[in-house]
């Protein structure tokens, strides 16, 4: 008796050592917490295919549980149907017709995702740059014309500014019966086009001749900096570089037989054919989104010239350096290990951003996905795909971003 | 001679700042040149809209629209006693914190007088002037003598304690109208205040949740975090908008064996939701930032003080976290005050939405430039005056200056 009371208690302790046991403890809280992550998640999916069994859809259309090994459902591959609509404008010469699949208008939008948000961070840094260092110009009034830019653009929603840009700008411009000709180009509220060149035969073989060019510009460069490292001579590689680039393709253009040929645009049957045109829907995002993002990216840039200390450009201007030197040696390489964090987040953001394509009927990968949505009624597969396309850019203009910053890291230890 | 900011000289100053600042070199006076004539340019081209070729009847003809949506004219007092309790409340904490002087929330109200003048006639100016009236009277209670001085700290608490309880009491008191009438100015404000502070909470915990130490926790809140600010805020709202109503639903739902039922899935409320998920992520952010500032030697004296886990967290932790990162706070606000336009995409009508309506009438078709500028001037106001503001807590705090 006396014996069995003692071995419950020294059972007891023993439990209540276990409890306190900090390591136990973490495993059971964090069970508990896993558990119910688990749980909750499994409700809310259970409920989710209940009621989309309700209207004849599944959760999981690509999934066959029914069938053999990978489980892949042939006839739930929704995504395989014709899709029905057109998508008017195409990028990187995609060919898509309402024929094709879902899958095709999808990587239809998905291309033009990437060619809005491609052009938008080149303009929107271009912009964004000279606006910063107009910031920190001696000139009263270039710099407070900057500030109200930047204090203009940032303050005011972007989706408010896509929309005006686009029925108050673009969709205002001439219509196409009374056409805006400028020689250059031709303006109406269809397209705006520019004179492009278009290619002709032996135009794959120039490229490869361009390849080629280069190659040879990038080990010209390679060459002529070593020289100067070694010799402390000035040695111009990137002159060097881009003439054996020109070069090489100004003899490549001669000896294919001039395969590109200027392509005019002309309004025929009231529409602009030929040239490089764009669209007012394009054309009111990708100001939108370059505007807009410039303005934050002007602050970043205008945020890194002053966190570098006055001491480097005296400093530099007692070396004897000229001021294109000390802004090319001395600052810019400093300025650019401080900009580029913020300003990878800026080209994240204008990356998203272009999703409000949506609201101008411009369709990008958002567009199309909200389509096959209406279309089809399967949100939860097409939320699912678009988000890990936003991921998937997303992490790839990190990886870009990144690598560079790394390399301008090492390139100045 | 300062006036707000601005260097005022006198003639003959006047003209050497001119020559230092604008015509310092053949290059510099060039640039001015140039400028001159681009603003001249600007401003003409601006001048000659708003004056003589817009027609503002669009705007004046819809101001309850713009402001209130389709909120019934009859049950708008509903939000008058919001505002002017928000306004009392306010004045009071003004009066109980801040050691800048109270011209400045006035300067703040006389720059959106003509705002008011344009918009408010009868009625609604009497009761605007009244809210300001609330306003200076919570200030001129709290800094009556008792207030000001031996209950200070308690009536601290009790205004903090009133702010928690203003927001259930705005809701259920707005909410008189079913929610699809909300629409104009004040959905705009309802969707980014309750957005932001029941997503506070939220980004507390993840941001807590992604210092942890145990590691299910950190990997469920870093992939939370992570994935909500890798997508567009849109697909989050459209997850919110498709997919809410068919995980939590009002009749099928089941919580931990309980049924929860009239669960209300409204369109605002489901906006609500999503703006709710993406910035508690948007948030975790930015306090984690916080939790890093604090030094580590706070937390390691608080343990051998003996304090546990919650009293190192709730004393000593998260105030000073906090209050560093108010200035990001308050950029997070204005950030999503703008990205609440998005919701025009689920149809509601917010700010933007009320634009959009008023350029569909068919007395004001192609008013669309008129009615964009409107509204782009009110979230300019809003948004530029709490950048302002943030800038001055930021001094006053004198956050990076320690």
């Amino acid at each position: 008796m006396a014996a069995a009371q003692g071995s419950s208690a020294s059972e007891l302790r023993r439990i209540l050592t276990l409890w306190r046991n900090v390591r136990v403890q973490r495993f059971v809280g964090q069970t508990v917490f896993a558990a119910i992550v688990i749980y909750v998640g499994y409700l809310l999916i259970s409920n989710m295919s209940g009621r989309l069994d309700q209207i004849g859809l599944s959760l999981f259309p690509f999934v066959d549980t029914t069938g053999s090994f990978p489980f892949i459902s042939v006839s739930g591959d929704f995504l395989n149907q014709r899709a029905g609509f057109d998508i008017v404008e195409t990028s990187f010469g995609y060919d898509y017709g309402p024929n094709d699949s879902y899958r095709d208008a999808y990587f239809t939008g998905f291309l033009n995702t990437i060619r809005v948000s491609g052009m938008g961070i080149v303009f929107a840094t271009i912009i964004g740059v000279f606006i910063g260092v107009s910031r920190q110009s001696k000139n009263w009034l270039v710099s407070h014309a900057a500030l109200a830019y930047v204090e203009t653009f940032r303050n005011v929603p972007l989706l408010l500014q896509l929309i005006f840009w686009y029925v108050a700008i673009y969709l205002k411009l001439p219509r196409i019966s009374n056409p805006l000709d400028l020689d250059i180009a031709i303006v109406t509220n269809k397209a705006i086009a520019l004179p492009f060149v278009s290619p002709e035969s032996g135009f794959g073989i120039w490229m490869i001749v361009l390849l080629a060019g280069a190659a040879a510009g990038a080990a010209a460069y390679v060459v002529r900096s070593r020289r100067q490292d070694a010799t402390g001579l000035p040695s111009h590689p990137g002159w060097w570089a881009l003439g054996a680039f020109g070069a090489i393709g100004l003899i490549g253009f001669l000896a294919t037989g001039l395969p590109l040929e200027t392509d005019t645009p002309s309004i025929a049957n009231r529409q602009v054919i030929g040239g490089l045109q764009m669209t007012p829907e394009f054309g009111a995002l990708l100001t939108g989104l370059t505007l807009y993002t410039a303005a934050f990216i002007a602050e970043n840039v205008r945020g890194s010239i002053q966190a570098i200390p006055k001491g480097q450009t005296e400093a530099a201007a007692a070396l004897g350096l000229g001021s294109f030197q000390r802004m090319r040696y001395v600052i810019l390489p400093q300025t650019l290990r401080i900009l580029i964090p913020p300003t990878t987040n800026q080209y994240l953001n204008l990356t998203k951003n272009s999703s409000l394509a949506f609201v101008l009927a411009f369709k990008d990968v958002f567009g199309t996905g909200s389509v096959i949505i209406t279309q089809t009624g399967q949100a939860v597969p097409i939320i699912a795909l678009l988000m890990i396309t936003y991921l998937s850019l997303s992490l790839f203009i990190s990886l870009v971003m990144n690598t560079i910053n790394s390399r301008l890291k090492w390139e100045n230890a | 001679m300062t006036v707000a900011g601005f260097q005022i000289p006198d003639r003959r100053v006047a003209w050497r700042w001119a020559r230092e600042n604008l015509f310092d070199g053949s290059w510099n006076t060039a640039l001015t040149v140039g400028m001159v004539v681009l603003i001249g340019v600007a401003l003409y081209g601006v001048g000659n809209f708003v004056f003589a070729s817009a027609e503002w009847e669009a705007i004046t003809a819809n101001r309850k629209l713009f402001f209130i949506g389709a909120y019934p004219r009859d049950e708008a007092w509903r939000i008058w006693a919001v505002i002017y309790v928000l306004a009392g409340l306010g004045g009071l904490s003004w009066a109980l914190w801040s050691r800048i002087s109270p011209l400045l929330a006035i300067g703040g109200a006389i720059a959106m007088i003509p705002v008011f003048v344009f918009m408010a006639h009868g009625e609604v100016a009497l009761l605007t002037l009244g809210s300001l009236a609330a306003f200076g009277g919570g200030y001129a209670f709290g800094k009556t003598p008792a207030l000001s001085g031996r209950y200070r700290n308690t009536a601290r608490t009790v205004a903090v304690f009133l702010w928690i309880a203003s927001l259930p009491f705005s809701w259920v008191l707005l909410d008189g109208v079913p929610t699809r009438l909300w629409g104009g100015l004040l959905l705009t404000m309802v969707l980014t205040v309750f957005g932001i502070t029941i997503a506070f909470p939220f980004g507390v915990l993840l941001a807590l949740g992604r210092a942890s130490t145990f590691p299910v926790i950190r990997l469920f809140c870093v992939g939370f975090i992570e994935i909500v600010r890798g997508v567009p805020l849109i697909t989050i709202l459209f997850m919110a908008f498709f997919l809410l109503p068919l995980a939590i639903g009002p009749e099928r739902t089941i919580l931990f064996g309980i049924p929860v039922t009239g669960v209300d899935t409204a369109t605002v409320q489901r906006a609500l939701a999503g703006i709710v998920i993406f910035a508690a992520a948007y948030l975790a952010e930015i306090v984690r930032g916080g939790l890093q500032a604090v030094p580590r030697g706070q937390t390691e004296a608080a343990k051998a003080l003996g304090l546990n886990t919650f009293h190192i967290l709730g004393f000593i932790v998260l105030p000073q976290a906090l209050r560093a990162v108010i200035p990001a706070l308050v950029g997070q606000f204005i950030s999503l005050f703008k990205d609440t336009s998005l919701v025009l995409v689920l149809a509601l009508t917010d700010l933007l939405g009320a634009a959009r309506q008023v350029s569909a009438q068919p007395d004001f078709i192609g008013r669309q430039a008129e009615t964009l500028l409107f509204i782009a001037l009110i979230y300019w106001i809003v948004a530029f005056n709490m950048s302002r503001a943030s800038q001055q807590i930021e001094k006053n705090l004198g956050v990076g200056e320690r």
